[in-house]
């Protein structure tokens, strides 16, 4: 049943380019390759309990790693010596490659020790990257980033950098699926349901939290490098903290630990902010000037549904059918 | 040489005072409710902004400003807490997120009202006094005395009054304390009061000596929370100690290899500090 629905969801991917502006096919195709970003914090966060505040550091790493693939005289500035150019697949598969090596790092020093201290040290980790950009600006390109050139893009048509997109989303998607599905899945949920359970039964905890790590900044890291070679420019914003929030937004309205809810979260938080809101707000403005924008209406939400429903909207939504389900059966 | 080294000392000492105060009111906060308060540097720049207003557009006194600009952050903390904090206090990492939303909606909001160019609260004090063959403002000078003289007086309002000793009762275990007849929701009103005049009065120095601009709270929080952890979560003298290692870290920095640094240097001393000892300087184990 839920995999017809996804059939359809696909096929519909597929067609809606003929219906609809390009310029809004070119933020659908952003749109999934956020997906992909939001789905990569849900393995982590979602199934093993474990609170990554600094994803934002793959989607950059790899990000960075595949834009200096295209620029031979950058990379040469960090390496001393040059590589040749890679194919545009070769540097999107690089970019999760060494973020998956540096989440690997990460992991190793940070999951060892349980409760706050993984939020803490991930909280400050993307303000790291971020001024490694400012202070080697002939590699990184300071706050301006660079561009990797038109002749690098995913496609040269905004129709083939859509199918594109899909592709790799739906890969990327199904793949992160199969592992939380697994064995390996199964005991990354039984981390999150209790540790020291866990631990008991045999689970080597650490090495499991260290393996969902691995995989959630692999992907982020494709995410990043899909991401910059969609819009041929690579710049900060996507080490930053405005992201980090927009990626735990579409998390926690679609729900955590389900793959599903975060698909459709990051979707509508995506074109909510991209789309729908900048032209609600035009018009807003034109009656009404008060100062208010895009972003602070979407912090309006998080804090609203934060408050409201702090363990995210699908765990509650749950939670309230099931109570429902019980007074029912009582009657 | 040696002037360069008393500079520094000089120099690091009014930095790491200003931060000392930010940081040992996220400290506090945290200590008592278990709270991580991510707006904390919203309110260090808040106190600027609604001094210089309280100055520029209305006309009021410096010194009234100065007062009024730390209890407005004041009650600007307490109502945060009791409308966003306390609902969702037991889901430890929402409240990170609901914070974190809070500081950069307002930093959005003071944005799109001030523009992104710095501004200056005006000067309690003017002058330069010449210290050794240093030239430093009188202002500089004043404020490492008010940060010192405030962080005594904290010391001593802990220890020594009976409101403070309820603060550190509801720190030490909080089912006791109400066991033991204390009022724990007024303790946490009281100790976020605290906490938010202390990154007022924070923000306010600061504002004296270098230029404001919104994108200060992130830093100020960055560097309060960098602080914190470095010394030790929790731990009041730990943060005093570690404010002035990050104090130090960075004027050495900025005086050998230039501002743009700075930064990357200080976080990247503290990440290999928690490397090694995770629960930072003065950490207790939770």
């Amino acid at each position: 049943m839920k995999a017809a629905i996804y059939v359809i969801l696909v096929v519909l991917a597929a067609i809606a380019p003929f219906f609809i502006p390009e310029a809004f096919v070119y933020i659908l195709g952003l749109s999934f390759l956020f997906i992909i970003l939001v789905v990569s914090w849900d393995v982590m966060v979602g199934y093993t309990g474990q609170v990554n505040l600094g994803h934002t550091v793959f989607v950059g790493v790899g990000a960075y790693t595949a834009a200096l693939l295209q620029s031979p005289v950058r990379l040469q500035h960090l390496l001393g010596f040059t590589i040749p150019k890679v194919p545009i697949f070769i540097s999107i598969i690089s970019g999760g490659i060494i973020a998956a090596l540096i989440g690997f790092f990460i992991g190793i020093i940070t999951l060892r020790l349980k409760g706050y201290y993984f939020a803490l040290v991930t909280a400050i980790l993307p303000l790291v990257f971020m001024q490694t950009v400012f202070v080697w600006r002939k590699v990184f390109g300071g706050e301006e980033g660079f561009s990797i050139g038109l002749e690098n893009s995913l496609s040269n048509t905004i129709l083939g950098k859509y199918y594109i997109a899909l592709i790799i989303m739906v890969i990327c998607v199904l793949s992160m699926l199969f592992i939380v599905k697994s064995q390996i899945g199964l005991k990354f949920k039984a981390i999150r349901e209790d540790e020291e359970l866990a631990e008991s039964i045999g689970i080597d905890t650490t090495k499991y939290k260290v393996i969902a790590f691995i995989v959630s900044s692999f992907f982020a890291g494709i995410g990043g490098a899909a991401i910059i070679h969609y819009r041929i420019t690579v710049s900060p914003d996507l080490y930053d903290i405005p992201l980090m929030l927009l990626i735990i937004l579409s998390a926690v309205i679609g729900g955590l630990g389900t793959i599903y809810g975060p698909v459709f979260g990051a979707f509508i938080i995506y074109l909510a902010k991209n789309w729908w809101l900048k032209e609600i707000l035009s018009n807003l403005l034109k009656i009404a000037p008060i100062p208010i924008n895009d972003d602070m209406i979407l912090y309006l939400m998080l804090i609203v549904v934060g408050i409201l429903m702090p363990q995210g909207i699908y765990v509650e939504l749950k939670k309230r059918s099931w109570i429902a389900k019980k007074s029912n059966s009582s009657i | 040489m040696i002037e360069l080294v008393l500079k520094i000392i000089v120099f690091g000492a009014v930095v790491s005072g200003i931060w000392a105060l930010v940081a040992s009111g996220f400290s506090l906060i945290f200590g008592v409710a278990r709270i991580l308060n991510f707006a904390h540097g919203t309110l260090f720049v808040l106190s600027a902004y609604f001094g210089i207003v309280l100055v520029k557009n209305i006309g009021v006194n410096n010194y009234l400003a100065f007062i009024l600009g730390i209890l407005f952050v004041g009650i600007v903390g307490v109502i945060v807490f009791k409308l966003t904090i306390s609902p969702i206090k037991t889901h430890e990492v929402m409240v990170v997120i609901v914070t974190l939303a809070i500081a950069l909606l307002v930093e959005q909001f003071l944005l799109l009202i001030f523009g992104e160019h710095g501004i200056s609260f005006p000067s309690l004090v003017g002058g330069i006094q010449n210290i050794g063959g240093i030239k430093i403002t009188n202002i500089r000078i004043l404020s490492l005395i008010i940060a010192i003289a405030t962080l005594i007086l904290l010391e001593f309002f802990i220890t020594k009054t009976k409101t403070g000793k309820m603060i550190t009762a509801t720190s030490q275990d909080m089912e006791a304390a109400m066991l033991m007849g204390i009022d724990v929701d007024r303790i946490y009103l009281i100790t976020m009061f605290i906490s938010s005049i202390l990154a007022g009065l924070g923000g306010l120095l600061y504002s004296q000596i270098f230029a404001t601009t919104p994108i200060v709270s992130v830093k100020a929080l960055i560097y309060a929370f960098a602080i914190v952890i470095l010394g030790g979560l929790g731990s009041l003298r730990g943060s005093i100690i570690a404010s002035f290692i990050v104090g130090y870290v960075i004027v050495v920095t900025i005086t050998f290899l230039g501002a743009r640094w700075s930064e990357f240097v200080m976080l990247l001393t503290i990440i290999s500090i928690l490397v090694v000892k995770p629960t930072g300087l003065f950490g207790v184990e939770e």
